[in-house]
């Protein structure tokens, strides 16, 4: 009998897709049922914010910041601000650090309880994604009564934050976390051991340590692989040095892993949180000699990294000395990982690419900006 | 290795090709000639003592003069940071591909053919990716860039 | 003119011909506007607020809005994000596989105008309106899901209002308009 006669074929998981994160489209060459060959089509959602912020002043800019990357808005605010800073050489407040690294961690937690749900929902659960932002309005509502806003908080700007926090913040941000670390051992109870869970996402896309590192690959993805990296330890910004807390890794590299390193970092969040309360001091929250009209710091150039939930964000400044920055070029966590996706998520079946897409997390605009 | 160490380092090993522009501040920064850049980033990263293995970013940039492409390199074992820079002219800017040595820098360099128009040698794959199938006006990013339906945000009356 | 703009000219010239038409769009519209089931389409920051307000504490399905993922299955499209020029035709042709009769809700500023990104931006559709036809304009950046809720009430107040036929002369207009 002769060999039959096949040929590969291209399907289209198209930019509208209720498991691509946002409007992905990815072009899969298929042998039968298995996966060949992953295309990644981006910049449908491509809006042009490095030409935006070159006709803005500085703090008008951090409004665009927050549209760069909303999930957590916080940091894609603090790594502008930090630039901004490196150039102008201000030192800001002991209370504004404080406050920023709060902010930025109890944003953190609440972009790992969305990956919680979103993930559990594209593999088939619907019960962790009620839950998971059950928890997150919680935080949500420690954010609103400091800032006003729900999800772009426009709050961390050049020389510190824009407002002091309430006098009922600090004891209902420790209930919170009290909830939070309750809350986890439900969460660990429903998934970690649940036979589907495992199956999906055991064995799964399993990611080399040194394939990530030459892509550029960094965060939760690169510490699930064994590479113990984190900026946050390793390059420190903002007085991340005064606080302990462990890096979370685990040596497997795949879903399963990247799924328990961002529970273990809800963890470590929830204790550097704890430090920062008992140590909040007082003072001023933003330096007053920076006024956001006529705010002009020094000509040169500066490249402001920092620990995203998703890996290093990074931001190179270009500064000509008038009120208004003269380069900006954003870099996400999420663009270097899309970018190795190729090379890590062949050879399995259909449902495996979903399984994948959910575990790295990838928020496209920060990929398209 | 301190960050004088690694001045000092550089200054020694490097100091013909890699120029000192700005080692003050957070991240030294230095420039690099264009016909140098291959050789330079690769022994950057194989160097026993540097290790830049981590290619964090690469910016294009269109002062009206010429063109700058910086490349940000970070190392993961050994907490060091390094910029680079290289200039091109502005009538014809052309580099060479650093894709042999960090593949991480694929994306990075298509978007900047894309958005500023700089030729990039050596690259497998240059189409366009970000800005859609059917565009033909121009270069966006580049500063003298203009089209009918862009519509500039007005000064501030004062 | 389609066949159910023709119903009521010869309903009405029946003796109490009229009650029956009345009746039948009570019913129709109560039936469409109570149970409005919405295409998962977000692009950028709103979708997030969409996701919330089908969570936990505010709730879509006590409006009877459940989210379906195919187009062919679904009667409504909350447009949840910035469109940009590269997906425009998609969003057209999603639009256009939906079953009649279809409503759309523009959430958010750059559904409206463009929203933050109208002034500087090379890339992006300002507005959704020269693409489909929109129903209820929701503004904010993003909108809270307490607005995202009163506009889906605003739109099932404006079915429930609506006359056998409605529906098919305003798609008429848009499209000749």
């Amino acid at each position: 009998m002769s060999k039959l006669h096949t040929e590969e074929f291209v399907v289209n998981m198209g930019p509208h897709h209720p498991s691509t994160h946002g409007v992905c489209r990815l072009m899969l060459t298929m042998d039968g049922e298995r996966v060949v060959k992953i295309e990644p089509v981006i910049g449908y959602l491509h809006r042009a914010i490095e030409k935006m912020c070159e006709n803005r002043t500085y703090v008008q800019c951090i409004p665009l910041m927050d549209r760069f990357e909303y999930v957590t808005s916080m940091s894609a605010d603090m790594v502008f601000s930090l630039a901004t800073e490196h150039l102008a050489e201000v030192e800001v407040p002991e209370r504004a650090q404080y406050l920023r690294v709060i902010m930025l961690e109890l944003n953190r937690i609440a972009s790992h309880l969305i990956f919680y749900g979103v993930t559990a929902m594209d593999i088939g659960a619907l019960t962790p994604f009620l839950y998971g932002l059950r928890e997150r309005e919680k935080i949500i509502d420690l954010f609103e009564m400091t800032c006003g806003n729900r999800l772009t908080y426009n709050y961390i700007r050049p020389g510190g934050v824009s407002k002091d926090i309430p006098p009922e913040f600090v004891p209902q941000c420790r209930e919170v976390i009290k909830l939070i670390r309750s809350k986890l051992i439900d969460y660990e109870g429903l998934l970690n051991e649940n036979p589907i869970w495992l199956a999906r996402n055991k064995g799964v896309g399993v990611m080399p340590p040194e394939l990530g590192i030459s892509y550029g690959v960094s965060g939760p993805v690169l510490r699930a692989s064994g590479v113990e990296y984190d900026i946050r330890r390793d390059d420190p910004y903002c007085i991340y040095d005064r606080f302990d807390f462990d890096v979370a890794v685990r040596h497997n590299g795949d879903c399963y892993d990247r799924y328990l390193v961002r529970l273990d970092e809800i963890k470590q969040s929830c204790r550097i949180i704890e430090q920062a309360l008992d140590g909040l001091p007082e003072g001023e929250f933003k330096v007053k000699k920076i006024n956001p009209f006529t705010f002009k710091p020094p000509a040169g150039e500066t490249y402001a990294r920092i620990e995203n939930s998703r890996g290093e964000m990074g931001c190179y400044l270009v500064s000509d000395g008038t009120n208004k920055p003269f380069r900006v070029k954003l870099r996400g966590g999420s663009f270097n990982q899309l970018q190795a996706l190729p090379y890590f998520g062949t050879g399995g079946l259909i449902a495996d690419v979903v399984a994948i897409f959910a575990s790295i997390d990838v928020i496209l605009p920060e990929v398209d900006r | 290795m301190t960050r004088d160490d690694l001045k000092d380092y550089i200054a020694s090993h490097f100091g013909d090709k890699l120029t000192a522009l700005d080692t003050g501040r957070y991240d030294p920064l230095y420039e690099l000639k264009a016909e140098h850049l291959v050789e330079v980033a690769r022994a950057l990263r194989d160097d026993e003592n540097l290790k830049f293995d981590f290619l964090c970013n690469i910016g294009a940039v269109d002062t009206t003069e010429h063109f700058e492409a910086v490349y940000n390199l970070a190392s993961t074992t050994k907490r060091l940071r390094l910029d680079f820079k290289v200039i091109m002219s502005h009538d014809n800017p052309e580099i060479d591909s650093v894709i042999d040595i960090w593949p991480g820098a694929n994306w990075h360099e298509r978007e900047m053919w894309e958005l500023f128009g700089i030729n990039i040698r050596n690259h497998p794959n240059l189409t366009r990716f970000l800005l859609p199938d059917e565009w033909d006006q121009g270069f966006p990013m580049r500063k003298d860039w203009d089209a009918p339906d862009f519509i500039r945000m007005p000064e501030p009356e004062t | 003119m389609a066949l159910i703009e023709k119903v009521p000219v010869y309903a009405e010239k029946i003796p109490g011909g009229s009650i029956v038409t009345t009746t039948l769009e009570r019913v129709l519209s109560y039936g469409r506007a109570t149970s409005l089931w919405y295409l998962l389409f977000g692009t950028a920051c709103c979708a997030i607020e969409l996701m919330c307000t089908g969570a936990s504490r505010y709730d879509f399905d006590r409006l009877g809005m459940i989210f379906r993922a195919s187009p062919r299955q679904s009667d409504l499209i909350i447009v949840a994000g910035t469109i940009t020029k590269k997906m425009a035709p998609r969003l057209r042709r999603l639009y256009d596989q939906m079953a009649e009769p279809r409503y759309v809700i523009a959430m958010g500023g750059c559904t409206i105008k463009g929203g933050p990104f109208y002034y500087d931006s090379y890339a992006v559709e300002k507005g959704v309106d020269h693409i489909i036809p929109v129903d209820v304009h929701i503004p904010g950046c993003p909108p809270r899901p307490e607005s995202l809720l009163e506009g889906c009430i605003h739109l099932q107040e404006k079915i429930k209002k609506q006359k056998l036929g409605d529906w098919h002369k305003k798609v008429r207009s848009y499209d000749q308009g």
